[in-house]
This record gives C-alpha cells, sequence and structure tokens, in this order.
C-alpha cells in the first residue's frame, strides 16, 4: 500500500513539483532484529523544506540519518533497498560518506557546538576540506544569515559554549551551511529549545529555502504545519502519507493521518 | 504531617550526619598518616640535603655521598618511558575506544590489558631481563630499563586514556562526522582534546608509578653503584629509589639521613611533574562543559 502511496505520488510529482534530489526506493532499515522503517520509498523536493512527522519510534530519525549515512556509526544497523541523492545510490561502491556528509549537512536534536571558540566552530569543517575563500569572511556571512552574527561579533575568540541554547542551535546551523551543503537534515532541531528562540529557528529555516532543501523531523505538528512545503506522515516504520502540507493538515487522504494531525493518538 | 508516612526526620538527619563525619574522619585520616610520614622524612632528611648532596656520586663515605647518579638516571629513564608509553598508550586507547568494532578479539584485548595491570612488578623485571637485556642484547641500559618499565604502565595508560575518551560524549563525534570529518580528524581535532585532563592524569599517576618502582630495575640488573651521569640510552644507570633502597639498607646511621634525604628529592621531582600535569589539565580544562 506504501509502495503504491509512494507511486502515486512521484507521479503526481512530475506536474507539480521540483526534481527529486533525494530519494528512497523500497528502503527498509533495521536494527539488529528489529526493524525500524520499512519499504519505505519517497521523493524529496529540491529547495523545498519537507517535514517528517510521526509519533515517538516511528522511524523518522532513522530515515533522515539513512539520508547522510550516519547510520553507518551504529554497527547493528542494515539496510535494504535504495537511497538517491541526485539519482545515484548512496551506498553504492565508491561513495565516500565523508565527501556526501560535505553535500549533505545535519543539524541535531541537541545543540553540540564544539567545546571551541565560536569562530573556529564555523571554521573546523571548511578549513579540513580546504576552504580556498576567506575562512573569516565565510564565519561572518554564515553567522550573518543564522541572524548570529550581531550577537556574538565581538566575542569570536570566546568558547561557545557560553552561548545560549538558541544560540547554540543557530551556531550549530551556521557550522553546517559554512559547508555550502546541498541538503540540510534537520533531526527536531527545536526540541530542546524555548519558544522564542524557536521561533527564531523557524524564521530562518524559511531564510534558508532559497538555497538549500531542507528536511526536518519534528514532533511539533504545529511547526510542520507552519515551516514545510510538503510533510512525511510515518507510523510505526511505515509511511502513511506523503503529500502536500497544507492537504496532510486540512484533508489528508487517511484516517490515521487524520487521528495524528487532529491529535486524537501519538 | 500526614498519618500514613512515619517520615522520622530527625533519625534520618542523625543517619546523614554520621555518615558525613564519618567520611571526614577517613579523610583527614590519611592525610595525617602522610603527614607524620613527611614529618619524619624531612626532619631526618633536610640537614643532608644540600647541593653538594644533589651534585655528588655516591661514596662509600657518607659525608661525600650524593645522589648525582640517580638523579639523573631516573631523569632518563622516566624520559623515555614517557617517550615510549605515552604515544603506544594513547594510539591503543584510541584505537579500542574510536575503530575496534566490538567482538570476541577486542574483548580478549580488554580482558588482557585488564590483567596485566595486576601482574606484580618483578615478573615484569623477569621478562625485561629476558626480552631486552639479553635476547635484545640492550645490556643493563638505560634504554633496557626503560622499556622494561613502558611494559609496567602501559596498561595504566591504556585504561585511564580509554575511560578519559569514553567519557567524551558521541554528540561530539556525530557533530564532527556530520560535517564530513574522517573519524581521524574528530578523535584529533575534538575527542583527544576533550580527554586530555582525563589521559594526563592517567599519565601522570602511571610515570609517577613507575618513578617508584625499584623491583624491576634490580630485577633486569640495573647498577646500584655507578659513579657517572648516563650520556644516552645505551649507557648503565641507577634510579633514586635504587640508591636509596641501597643507602637505607646499610649499617651506618649517616646514610639513612641520606636515603631521607633521597626521598625528599625524589618526592620533589614527583611533585613537579604533579604540577605540571595539573597546569595542562587546568588549561585544558577551562572552556570545557557540556
Amino acid at each position: 500500500m506504501v509502495d503504491i502511496l509512494g507511486r502515486q505520488h512521484a507521479a503526481e510529482a512530475r506536474g507539480t513539483r521540483s526534481a527529486p534530489i533525494l530519494a528512497t526506493r523500497g528502503v527498509t532499515i533495521s536494527y539488529g532484529d528489529s526493524t525500524a522503517i520499512r519499504d519505505i520509498t519517497l521523493e524529496i523536493p529540491e529547495q523545498k523544506i519537507t517535514a517528517i512527522i510521526g509519533p515517538s519510534g516511528c522511524g523518522k530519525s532513522t530515515l533522515l540519518r539513512s539520508f547522510n549515512r550516519m547510520n553507518d556509526l551504529i554497527p547493528s544497523v542494515h539496510h535494504t533497498g535504495e537511497i538517491l541523492y541526485h539519482g545515484q545510490d548512496i551506498y553504492a561502491r565508491g561513495v565516500d560518506p565523508v565527501e556526501l556528509r560535505r553535500q549533505i549537512g545535519m543539524v541535531f536534536q541537541k545543540p553540540n557546538p564544539f567545546p571551541k571558540s565560536i569562530l573556529k566552530n564555523v571554521t573546523w569543517a571548511p578549513a579540513l576540506h580546504g576552504y580556498r575563500g576567506s575562512l573569516m569572511q565565510l564565519a561572518e556571512e554564515s553567522l550573518q544569515r543564522v541572524a548570529l552574527w550581531d550577537e556574538v561579533k565581538d566575542r569570536l575568540s570566546q568558547s561557545a559554549m557560553g552561548l545560549s541554547g538558541g544560540q547554540q542551535q543557530r551556531l550549530c546551523i551556521a557550522r553546517a551551511i559554512a559547508m555550502q551543503p546541498d541538503v540540510l537534515l534537520m533531526d527536531e532541531p527545536c526540541s530542546a529549545l524555548d519558544p522564542v528562540s524557536t521561533s527564531r529557528i523557524e524564521d530562518l529555516l524559511f531564510e534558508l529555502k532559497s538555497r538549500f532543501t531542507i528536511l526536518i523531523v519534528t514532533h511539533n505538528m504545529q511547526q510542520a504545519s507552519r515551516v514545510s512545503d510538503y510533510t512525511v506522515f510515518l507510523d510505526r516504520g511505515s509511511m502513511v502519507e506523503f503529500d502536500v502540507t497544507d492537504k496532510i493538515f486540512t484533508q489528508p487522504g487517511e484516517q490515521r493521518t487524520a487521528d495524528y494531525v487532529m491529535g486524537r493518538f501519538g | 504531617m500526614s498519618e500514613l508516612f512515619a517520615s522520622n526526620v530527625a533519625r534520618r538527619k542523625r543517619h546523614a550526619n554520621l555518615f558525613r563525619w564519618i567520611c571526614a574522619g577517613m579523610t583527614w585520616l590519611s592525610v595525617l598518616v602522610l603527614g607524620i610520614m613527611l614529618y619524619h622524612i624531612v626532619a631526618q632528611g633536610w640537614s643532608s640535603l644540600d647541593w653538594r648532596f644533589l651534585n655528588s656520586f655516591p661514596s662509600r663515605f657518607p659525608n661525600q655521598a650524593g645522589i648525582k647518579s640517580a638523579l639523573w638516571g631516573t631523569v632518563w629513564t622516566i624520559g623515555f618511558i614517557a617517550l615510549f608509553s605515552i604515544p603506544i598508550g594513547v594510539a591503543t586507547a584510541i584505537h579500542l575506544e574510536e575503530y575496534a568494532k566490538p567482538g570476541r578479539l577486542r574483548s580478549f584485548i580488554e580482558l588482557n590489558i585488564a590483567n596485566l595491570a595486576g601482574v606484580p612488578s618483578i615478573v615484569y623485571g623477569m621478562l625485561g631481563l629476558t626480552i631486552f637485556v639479553r635476547w635484545m642484547h640492550l645490556g643493563r641500559s638505560v634504554l633496557a630499563g626503560a622499556l622494561t618499565m613502558t611494559l609496567l604502565i602501559l596498561p595504566v595508560i591504556i585504561i585511564a586514556a580509554r575511560e578519559a575518551i569514553r567519557a567524551v560524549p558521541d554528540s561530539l563525534r556525530s557533530a564532527g562526522l556530520a560535517l564530513g570529518a574522517t573519524r581521524w580528524q574528530v578523535a584529533w581535532g575534538h575527542v583527544l582534546p576533550s580527554a586530555l585532563p582525563g589521559i594526563l592524569t592517567g599519565v601522570i599517576l602511571a610515570l609517577s608509578r613507575a618513578i617508584g618502582e625499584t623491583a624491576p630495575l634490580i630485577m633486569m640488573g640495573a647498577l646500584t653503584y655507578v659513579a657517572f651521569v648516563p650520556g644516552g640510552p645505551g649507557d648503565y644507570f641507577t634510579t633514586m629509589p635504587i640508591q636509596i633502597f641501597n643507602w637505607a639498607s646499610r649499617p651506618q646511621h649517616e646514610f639513612h639521613t641520606l636515603a631521607a634525604s633521597g626521598i625528599i628529592t625524589l618526592l620533589s621531582v614527583l611533585l613537579a611533574m604533579n604540577t605540571i600535569a595539573v597546569i595542562i589539565r587546568h588549561r585544558s580544562q577551562r572552556s570545557r562543559t557540556w
């Protein structure tokens, strides 16, 4: 059923959506013996915000982490099916996860700045990858883009651990976009933040949409409906529905989706 | 107060206080014992501790005997021990924590390291005598002594470094890897700097143990009478604990005084090493909270 749904949407997509930048074909991911996500086929449109919603333990994060091969770090994880980035299987021989992760950046649930200076947080990875331009300028641009520059420009050499939670998370986003990725994966980026910081990050997402494709996992249904263009609804590892966000929240095609977005379960 | 609870606050507080006083008492007991020991040593050895003592070779005349060769022997051996044990120990810890996949081989290595940490030091002396002195023909040199001691303290360094590396949160590794860094870049750029204070603590404890060890060196045949400063890794040597043991085992009272002066010298070297470690640790800890 899910597969059919996926194909239906793929067909729709040809007319209404921009080209998929990321796609999965029949992806199943297991931790040892327990299956986290089952037979998921979907296409993520370019330069849009796609939200992944669903109850706890439905496999949202597992799906998100499969796009930059962060699941590789967990020894017991194995998968079947194909995950495509610009049409190429990212698990194919010869694909280096190090190079892949330069193009597909990630922001985590809990702000995790490096215990180093604010400047170093932004410039560390570009320097490793041999960034040819001025690192200082790159840092300024990246921090400007997350609206953090004015708050930190006088203390760039101070430790990032001294920033507030919301500032730390914006720094983590700046750190990710400094690598000029194609795609930004965000794993509940606001769940550890207060409402003010959350709304700042949501504003930021709109800004970033023009340059990046954003995939955001969220627990917060209002957030998904506010920020995203498309929404994927997962339940117990399966994809129930994938559609334009407005449709998911106003006239969902599935009863389970309706129950979830209305807050009847989850 | 609710009828349902017989909460008995007064009694619980008495217990809490009692426990607190027991813990404080134990702490002060060990400080006291240490203080008494230090007092005795200093009272006995302070008078003969002077520049002449530090700058003279051992002699059968107590008023001419000094610790120069043993002091420099200790400096040479500890230098080589640090040179060998820190890179090997830390690299092993990085391998086990950051690269090795869990499995039988890793468990086997872990079990062995844990067991080796508990092997009596004299056994390492025999091993050093067999392998380094005889088989590798290094002789009773500084190098053979340092290699023997390296074997002795390596398990301690590995275990301490592993604990320190394991305490670095995974979120930091994820952050680095998600930016397209390699495992090595994450380990070198973020994990090691964060683990440095813990690693240093382990290294200093291990090196302090190596400074104080006598048995393995005597076993492998380090000399007790050396009238020259070692000039390189191939020279004969003695160390401070050997010299102190030698003086303490003589019948003449004057030599016992020299032994006490030697102990003060040894403790001072230890204190200096610890101070350096504390300074480095403090510097790297300043900005670290997660």
